[in-house]
């Protein structure tokens, strides 16, 4: 057998409590690698057509690699997929931390969730042993409390727990699902999927690392992005953050503020990732938050993750729930045009307590902000809060309602595409959704590709779907050499949708779907300014697993399958090209700063489209696999499930 | 002339701490951005701003009291 993988795929269903392992095989690993294309697998193949998103017919899958839990940075990732809630297509997030190391050493690739259990219960896996407990006495209770007690009740400090807090429990249809109490696999609603089923939690535990089939090859790949990493783009990630974005977005004109009608927040600067390293950080009074207001996934060098501490004034926070990412401030903070970062870092735990996508949740009240303030809603509508532009105190409480689905919260806790088709009065001109899920923190009127992945991702939008424009534009002269292995050798002018451009949107989305599917972090593995660039991929995925001849072409190709199954299951759903629209928002242009006056155009969009769908080798007319397509990625019995002749 | 300087996050710390990443620097006359990068020994790619005013033309001539502002970044995130 190949290394890396335990080989084993745990089956289970909640209804009648009956558990299954399977044994797949060394070819199922290699067309998968695992990760998201894993998860799709079961997902055609398990998930009937037309299922209820938080029915007992849905399946919830999560996944690891082939690499995960071994010694490097940034391999520590978990997908969970499933039908969405949010979006009634596809849904899917990464998230990172020790859970995903712990679930392979305790003998696992993968779990597959389906069923309903009766009564809350957690699923309780160790050393390869597998049992379903009660979890009526921690329902209810948030993410730090119930992570104390399944620790407790199990007697030892070092289990893993993966679960939802109370927003899942209730169905908010962006809840997510947390790990470490502030590691988010946010995105599509899977923490209400999870949540439907009663399932509380995941605890894990394990003592067996994975084989490898070069240590020494693994070693110094290791050792190399260590010695690399402080000369490297992601040095400045590495200690202020994703936050550390926030300047120059700023600059370019790409932070979104007003609900997305600027690309420019005359507040950035008190929110942004300097700020957050000198003033909230936990041990930034003393000077030592970069020892105590940083944190890690496991076996990462790079250290990414906030710790934030405040005691001290109205918005006292938490470090156990971690801090803001770049997303998180931008969502709380320039959408809503609130500079007022313990505020931010409030709504960020209070996110993390109940289980909720801080972007969805920004992004829905961003909107019911600029609706308060077009007069559209009232104070009537809000629960008596005023959402004027900036107020701080109203983003926070709002925050709590939908965490709790109380009042206006509640309805908002459907996501901001449903509540403002219930509420009417023009607030659809407001929204900034695409298939239902709220827009993250970059700017498509600025980086015009995102246009093009935002409108046809199959899981809504998502900037972490492709490498943004800047790698192909004015950034292109640095990583020449990593542009050549993806097949680029020419720059393309800023803000163009040229044939270039979208070549390059096709490929770059390939393998961050491969990325996606081997759950290696975007921030330290990449196609340009990451820690690791594309031949070094190839490198870890050899030395790991012992498969030598693996190529980047054969990683794209995953990427490539992952991609059709997930449109071949929206396909089946009723999805196609009318759905891959842009909100009306995106054709008006931006006021200020460095983007002042652009917008997209609606032509030159559609023409983007077709040869999106082209380089895809999908359909142009209704941007579908077809069963040459998919017969070429060895998918015909997906062309079969779907009917489509030959 | 003179410059007005403003470096964030890593950057911040090719000066001296206490400076908070804030400092006015003497350029001569026909300084370009690329001097300036290369004075500060700035190699990592950066985004910058003149006068609040994003500048990818790294030739662009300095002028005395210009505000200059730098941040090292990743694309994505």
């Amino acid at each position: 057998m190949s290394q890396g993988y335990n080989g084993k795929i745990l089956h289970v269903d909640l209804t009648d409590g009956m558990f299954r392992v399977e044994e797949p095989g060394e070819a199922f690993y290699r067309k998968h690698m695992g990760g998201s294309a894993l998860a799709m697998h079961y997902l055609l193949k398990e998930i009937p057509p037309g299922a209820d998103p938080l029915g007992p017919e849905n399946v919830l899958v999560l996944a690891l690699s082939v690499l995960t839990g071994v010694a490097i940075s940034g391999q520590s990732r978990v997908t969970a997929a499933a039908k969405s809630p949010l979006t009634g297509a596809i849904g899917d997030s990464q998230g990172g931390g020790f859970f995903p190391a712990e679930l392979k050493f305790a003998g696992f690739d993968a779990i597959v969730i389906k069923g309903k259990a009766e009564k809350p219960i957690y699923l309780w896996i160790n050393d390869g042993h597998y049992e379903l407990r009660d979890a009526s006495h921690l329902w209810g209770a948030i993410t730090g409390e119930a992570e104390a007690t399944i620790k407790e009740e199990l007697g030892d400090d070092k289990v893993e727990v993966m679960q939802i807090g109370p927003a899942g429990e209730k169905g908010v249809r962006f809840a997510g699902i947390l790990s470490m109490s502030n590691r988010a696999n946010g995105r599509t609603g899977m923490g209400a999927v999870m949540g439907s089923k009663n399932l509380k939690a995941v605890a894990v535990r394990g003592k067996n690392r994975p084989s490898v089939a070069d240590k020494a090859g693994l070693s110094k790949l290791a050792k190399w992005g260590a010695a690399n990493l402080k000369d490297s783009d992601i040095a400045g990630l590495a200690k202020y953050g994703t936050n550390e974005t926030t300047g120059s977005n700023q600059a370019s004109g790409t932070l979104p503020s007003y609900n997305y009608n600027r690309g420019v927040f005359d507040g950035w600067e008190p929110i942004d990732g300097t700020t957050m390293y000198d003033t909230v950080l936990r041990g930034a009074a003393e000077g030592k938050q970069d020892r105590l207001g940083r944190d890690t996934c496991y076996a990462c060098t790079v250290r990414c993750k906030r710790v934030v501490e405040i005691t001290e004034g109205p918005y006292k926070v938490d470090p156990h729930y971690g801090g803001p990412e770049y997303e998180t401030t931008s969502t709380f903070g320039n959408y809503c045009n609130i500079d007022d970062l313990p505020a931010i870092c409030k709504a960020n735990e209070i996110c993390n307590k109940y289980g909720i996508d801080t972007i969805s949740c920004g992004a829905t009240i961003s909107w019911a902000f600029e609706a308060f303030n077009q007069g559209k809603l009232t104070l009537e509508d809000t629960d008596g809060l005023d959402l004027t532009w900036g107020n701080a105190e109203s983003m926070v409480k709002l925050t709590e309602k939908i965490a709790k689905r109380e009042g206006f919260g509640d309805l908002l806790a459907e996501g901001s595409e449903r509540a403002a088709k219930k509420i009417g009065r023009g607030t659809e001109e407001y929204l900034i959704t695409f298939k239902g899920q709220e827009a993250p923190a970059h700017m498509p009127r600025v980086k015009r590709s995102l246009a093009i992945i935002y409108a046809t991702n199959p899981f809504g939008a998502d900037h972490q779907s492709h490498e943004h424009d800047p790698a192909i534009e004015d950034d292109f002269e640095y990583y020449t050499d990593r542009m050549a292995v993806l097949g680029f050798s020419e720059g393309q002018e800023p803000r163009s949708l040229s044939d270039e451009k979208i070549r390059f949107t096709v490929a770059s989305q390939r393998m961050y779907s491969a990325m996606d599917s081997l759950n290696l972090c975007q921030f330290v593995y990449g196609p340009a300014w990451q820690l690791y660039g594309p031949a070094d991929i190839v490198e870890l995925v050899q030395t790991v697993t012992g498969w030598e001849d693996v190529s980047f072409d054969e990683l794209q190709k995953v990427g490539e399958r992952r991609l059709n199954m997930m449109r071949a299951f929206n396909a089946r759903e009723g999805f196609d090209r009318k759905d891959d629209v842009l909100p009306q928002k995106l054709f008006k242009p931006l006021k200020g700063g460095a983007s002042d006056g652009w917008k997209l155009d609606r032509d030159e969009v559609m023409s983007a489209l077709d040869k999106y769908y082209e380089f895809c080798g999908w359909e142009v007319k209704t941007g579908n696999p077809t069963r040459a397509k998919l017969e070429e990625l060895d998918l015909g019995w997906v062309a079969d499930q779907l009917g489509i002749d030959g | 002339m003179e410059i007005h300087l403003q470096l964030y996050s890593i950057l911040r710390e090719k000066l001296l701490l206490d400076a908070k990443g804030r400092a006015v620097l003497q350029l001569g006359e026909g300084a370009t951005l690329a001097d300036l990068l290369n004075e500060l020994g700035i190699k990592l790619k950066v985004v910058i701003s003149v006068n609040g005013v994003q500048e990818s033309d790294k030739s662009r001539q300095l002028r005395d009291g210009d505000a200059v502002k730098i941040f090292s970044s990743v694309s994505g995130g």
